[in-house]
């Protein structure tokens, strides 16, 4: 579904990826892990449009994504919870989640998908008139997931949907992920937490400095100890 | 070559003096013109330096030319009753004092204003602007009463909505000021010639130099030692007098001030002339004031004239009736228009750019970068380090005790707690967000902490400015390169030297031996950092265009220029090949033991912070959660659960939990 | 009269000014809130909608009091007029001179919007000369104390108060119906307060951007007919202090903030016509820019607005 090929971006005077090479097959869950400074959300954002590769391609059900803007590419199926949720901070939850579905075209489908959103996450439906700022950082996931899940993408992207949360929290929001993806959303994880992301996905990357150095299916990935090693730079 | 220049400078010499006299034989009697042209020259001069060397936008400038005006009035003309007037020396010592004023005037306003943002500023200046000819317009008649008191009754301080006129004229023996133009024209060619010189003395200063690093970025010319408040405000006092200057000798000259001469269209006019010119280029400045003053005087005069007789020629009524000079507001503003979108460095300016983005890749051959020798460390740095290494304690050099900051409702520093003992490498290292950089901004005091102590060498560090600190000896990088990009790789290590020099406006205008000496001397400091960390034969070019591990190496040079005794590095590998990442280590390692100097180091790059550190400190959520050898760490259960995530079992298969 | 009478008469004026300047402030903020660039034409659009709505009066052939059939059909329609070629003003402007300088530092486009005001000022000026210009008395002004109540007051409230407010208000409501009602309103809220992520909601930027203008852009314009038709003057250099005036409110009220931005127009409203009676009208002017001024220095965020740190 989603083939990234010898991806090099440049951030800022950064050469951030060096010839990213990964895939993501429908209904998977595939995990991008590393330290932080690897890439990961530099990976996703090239994904999205909003910054471009110098080399390379990103291909989407055939379809070329480098070069194309970040409104047109979600217009083609990709959603995401972005790096630090990003929730419109002066917004409503209900505002936030109708903002998903902006650029949606089937407009009548929009109120079954806000239903289907309410019944993932109770704590939302309890809060709609509440602003997005005013949120607490589980629930502020919890919507930026709702939101994207709102656009009804085939492709979810999902950028550290741990940070900042404890860990019960990060259980139930993973158990919730499963959950979605269950339901036939493709999801690309990119996580710090590498326990916790290879534990729900089936197949992983680990990125280090801009290239991929471990692929593998998840469950050889958590058992090994490269994982560890490759994460505290020992040699 | 420079035959062809000094006949070049002949030849403007020769038509500068002999102009007045072939205007006066052809009987053009365009002198008077001219030299109003030229008080309006040395104006935009001035605003060059708010504008063009210090990169603050001055929407009101025309108010300090009015301050000058009538303090020249005030001091100067029967009508207001002043003392000084009728001497010989009148005019002479009123300039000064009109510039000076002018000068304080603009420190007052300065002072608490500079710091806001630059659009911000903007407004503020012409609101300044709009304020000073309102308060002219009505202080003409001023009253004061205090119950039944009236100490003030009806005086008359700027003469009103009339103006002030006559104001005394200047006096030299032999030489009349009165309508003949020409002494007026030699004197203000004198005066301009003179601006000109002082402005490209001070361009090419310690001054000058810190005027670009602020232009170029503000928070990095802060952590390299100049005080960006102070700069700027000298930059503002210093066009204000220029302003003031030139309004005293126009008032003279037209012997009439009116408010009406100095509103908002003159401070946009001038505003026209520099940014067509080119801000921060003299010559740019001058092209750019003669052709605005040529084009409203000259040119839509002519054009007019043209169009009226094409009217004419081909029978067509409208355009007889045209008068092109009812367009001269539309023409600049449209010329501002056009020059922001299409060459907003205007004429002569230099291209202010943004970083380049270095192309660095593997698969092309890139010259290794040469490796850090021993013997290219400065003498004088090696000399100052043993001088200051034998005069410094055993203490830790930085102490961090319960540092707290909080942003909003978040934690960012949980009473963290650090110790960089002398001459050692630590390690800053944790997961994203942990709160890493935000340790370095409140340690080299870009922000302020809620709580906790910090002691520098003994001393605390609380409430510095950031350029305060670099004093200090406090040096930092930055983990996206902050250079200057468009000043040379020799001037962005001078202006690391700027907290160590000593020169001011006379010394960088009049250039004694004192300040010849110390700038020889900072030339060769900064060159033999340069050759120390491998940029030796790069002194001319243009930082952006530095390939990436220069940009970096050039980085650490202007660090280490600022005569640090502690350096905190951001990140400096990141974004590195692994053979420049190599390099770059041994040179921190060099740099600790041969400088005697303390490291403290953020990193992603694991390998480097466990090969060179010589303890680690590790943060998580802005709670510090280890600290030890690198071998203590990397075994460490909490940071392994930090970065890993928790709850080690093996596990069935993904989709499970 | 008495002291009571004319604090009450100063508040009406005050009132009908702040609305004035409360649309004006309104166009300000949107487009401050949303691309971070003050829009210094704006005044002179507001200058220019008093002009054309004029224009359109004209080729409408109204030169007179309008009779109480045409205050329900002409009016209106002048209104729309020119709150649509206002609102296309706006848009072509940044167009043209704004969006090539997107990526700029924040004083570019600040310098080219002062070229495109003085050339908006010139063209005024060659359009219709350097005299104020005479504004029909096309509202009917009738003094409602003396003639709907019988009272005789030395306040004159008229007809023509009430157009403002009758103007002004549903005005606010359809702006305040548009931002929190529909999915076009929302998206310019989004944008302004997150862009990125807005784009990855796939809100096409630039366009939000385009409305926005086109939105300020007729507010500024209703303001110019209410202007026109209250005072019945109109003079090319307006725009210059009208636009301050209201930028000032704009910034008071707290830049970005829409209510805010209405708050501060009728501060300022009110703080102008009581310095020129109370004070003078000579120094009205150096009072708001001192307000303006100790606003920026000493509370940028203004009264409603919040504090955004700068990054490192």
């Amino acid at each position: 579904m989603l083939a990234l090929d010898d991806v090099h971006t440049y951030y800022g005077n950064i050469r951030a990826l060096r010839g990213i090479s990964l895939t993501v097959q429908p209904r998977e869950i595939v995990t991008l892990i590393g330290a932080n400074g690897a890439g990961k959300t530099t990976t996703l954002r090239t994904i999205l449009g909003a910054v471009r590769p110098r080399r390379g391609t990103v291909t989407f059900n055939g379809q070329r994504l480098d070069g194309l803007a970040t409104d047109r590419i979600v217009r083609l199926g990709i959603a995401q919870s972005p790096e630090g949720r990003r929730i419109f901070p002066r917004m409503t939850v209900l505002e936030n989640l109708e903002m998903g579905a902006f650029a949606r075209a089937d407009r009548e489908a929009i109120a079954p998908d806000l239903e289907r959103v309410f019944t993932l996450f109770p704590r939302l439906r309890e809060r709609t008139a509440q602003k997005g700022g005013t949120l607490s950082g589980g629930e502020q996931q919890m919507l930026a997931i709702g939101r994207a899940l709102m656009a009804r993408p085939s492709l979810l992207l999902l950028d550290e949907p741990s940070m900042g949360l404890s860990p019960i929290l990060v259980d139930a929001i993973f158990k919730i992920v499963v959950d979605i993806n269950r339901q036939g959303t493709t999801i690309l994880l990119v996580e710090q937490n590498a326990r916790m992301a290879l534990r729900v996905a089936h197949r992983g990357y680990v990125i280090q400095t801009g290239r991929i150095v471990l692929q593998d299916a998840a469950a050889d990935l958590l058992r090994s100890d490269l994982v560890r090693k490759t994460y505290l730079g020992e040699k | 070559m420079t035959a062809r220049r000094g006949l070049g400078g002949f030849a403007l010499a020769a038509l500068l003096i002999g102009y007045p006299f072939l205007d006066r034989a052809l009987g053009l009697q365009t002198v008077h013109a001219v030299s109003d042209g030229m008080i309006y020259v040395l104006l935009a001069l001035g605003l060059n330096i708010v504008v063009g060397y210090a990169g603050m936008l001055d929407l009101g400038y025309a108010a300090f030319f009015a301050i000058g005006a009538y303090a020249m009035g005030l001091l100067n003309s029967p009508v207001l009753g002043s003392p000084l007037y009728g001497y010989a020396w009148s005019f002479w010592l009123c300039i000064w004092i009109a510039a000076a004023v002018s000068a304080l005037l603009g420190t007052l306003i300065g002072a608490p204003t500079l710091r806001v943002r630059g659009d911000y500023l903007a407004i503020i200046t012409l609101g300044f602007g709009e304020i000073i000819p309102v308060a002219i317009r009505n202080l003409g008649d001023v009253t004061v009463e205090i119950g039944g008191w009236r100490p003030v009754e009806r005086l008359n301080l700027t003469g009103g909505e009339n103006g002030v006129n006559p104001v005394g004229r200047p006096y030299l023996p032999g030489v009349p000021f009165e309508t003949d133009p020409v002494p007026w024209y030699f004197l203000i060619l004198v005066i301009g010639l003179f601006s000109l010189w002082a402005m490209s003395r001070l361009q090419d200063s310690r001054l000058g130099r810190a005027w670009m690093a602020i232009r170029e970025d503000e928070t990095a010319a802060d952590c390299t030692g100049v005080n960006p408040i102070s700069t700027k405000l000298l930059a503002f006092a210093l066009g204000a007098s220029f302003s003031g200057f030139a309004g005293s000798i126009y008032a003279a000259k037209l012997q009439a001030i009116t408010p009406g001469a100095f509103e908002f269209q003159v401070s946009i006019m001038l505003l026209c002339m520099v940014v067509l010119g080119g801000a921060g280029s003299l010559k740019g400045v001058i092209l750019g004031a003669m052709l605005i003053t040529l084009f409203d005087r000259v040119v839509l005069a002519e054009a007019t004239f043209f169009l009226r007789w094409l009217g004419r020629s081909l029978g067509v009524p409208l355009l007889v009736t045209a008068d092109l000079t009812l367009w001269r507001w539309f023409f600049f503003g449209l010329g501002l228009v056009l020059v922001m979108l299409l060459r907003p460095q205007g004429l002569a300016g230099r291209r202010i750019r943004p970083m380049l983005v270095p192309d660095t890749d593997d698969a092309v051959e890139v010259a290794p970068p040469p490796a850090p020798r021993v013997e290219a460390i400065p003498g004088w740095l090696r000399e100052r380090a043993h001088r200051v290494g034998a005069a410094a304690g055993t203490g830790p050099i930085l102490e961090v005790r319960g540092l707290v900051k909080r942003f909003g409702g978040i934690v960012a520093l949980n009473e963290i707690d650090l110790v960089v003992p002398r001459g050692s490498i630590i390690g800053l290292i944790g997961p994203n967000g942990a709160g890493k950089t935000t340790f370095f901004n409140v340690v080299t005091g870009l922000v302020r902490p809620d709580g906790g102590v910090i002691t520098f060498e003994g001393r605390p560090l609380a409430g510095l400015r950031p350029n305060a600190i670099v004093a200090r000896g406090i040096a930092r990088t930055f983990q996206s390169i902050r250079l200057f990009a468009n000043m040379t790789v020799l001037e962005n290590v001078l202006v690391g030297e700027h907290c160590r020099l000593r020169s001011t406006v006379p010394g960088a205008v009049f250039r004694p031996p004192a300040v010849m000496a110390e700038e020889a001397r900072a030339r060769e400091r900064a060159r033999g950092l340069l050759a120390f960390v491998g940029l030796a034969d790069k002194d001319g070019d243009l930082a952006r265009n530095l390939p990436y591990g220069d940009q970096r190496r050039l980085e650490i040079a202007r660090a280490l220029a600022t005569e640090p005794r502690l350096l905190l590095l951001d990140e400096p590998t990141a974004g590195m090949n692994p053979r420049e990442t190599e390099t770059l280590t041994e040179l921190i390692g060099l740099v600790r033991r041969e400088l005697a100097l303390s490291v403290l180091l953020i990193e992603h790059d694991m390998q480097v912070v466990m090969t060179i550190s010589d303890r680690i400190t590790v943060l998580d959520y802005g709670t510090r959660i280890a600290e030890g050898t690198p071998a203590e760490i990397q075994r460490h259960p909490r940071v392994i659960e930090a970065y890993l995530g928790t709850g080690y079992e093996p596990a069935a298969p993904g989709g499970a939990i | 009269m008495e002291w009571w009478e004319v604090l009450v008469q100063q508040t009406i004026n005050g009132l009908t000014r702040g609305a004035v300047f409360a649309l004006i402030a309104l166009g300000y903020t949107m487009v401050y809130g949303i691309v971070e660039l003050i829009n210094f034409a704006h005044g002179d659009v507001f200058m220019l909608g008093l002009f054309i709505s004029l224009a359109w009066f004209t080729l409408l052939g109204v030169t007179t009091t309008l009779g109480p059939w045409q205050l329900i059909t002409i009016l209106p329609l002048v209104f729309l007029l020119t709150m649509l070629t206002t609102a296309l003003l706006n848009v072509s402007i940044d167009r043209l001179a704004y969006r090539p300088l997107r990526r700029s530092t924040r004083l570019a486009p600040l310098i080219t919007a002062i070229g495109v005001s003085f050339m908006l000022e010139n063209l005024a000026l060659l359009w219709k000369g350097p005299a104020p210009i005479a504004y029909p008395d096309v509202f009917p002004s009738v003094d409602i104390l003396r003639e709907w109540f019988g009272v005789e007051s030395a306040i004159f409230v008229t007809t023509k108060d009430i157009l403002v407010v009758g103007a002004t208000i549903p005005l606010m409501i359809a702006l305040n119906y548009f931002v929190t009602r529909t999915r076009w309103g929302k998206a310019m809220r989004a944008t302004a307060q997150d862009r990125e992520t807005a784009q990855a909601m796939g809100i096409d930027v630039e366009r939000t951007i385009l409305l926005t203008f086109f939105v300020g852009g007729a507010l500024a314009g209703a303001a110019g007919v209410i202007q026109g038709m209250y005072y019945n003057i109109g003079m090319w250099w307006m725009g210059y202090q009208a636009g301050l005036r209201a930028f000032t409110a704009a910034v008071l009220g707290g830049i970005g903030n829409m209510p805010g931005a209405a708050l501060g127009g009728l501060v300022i409203g009110f703080l102008s016509a009581w310095s020129d009676q109370y004070i003078s009208a000579r120094w009205t002017n150096a009072i708001v820019f001192s307000i303006l001024i100790l606003v920026l220095v000493f509370r940028p965020q203004g009264l409603l607005g919040d504090r955004t740190p700068e990054k490192v």
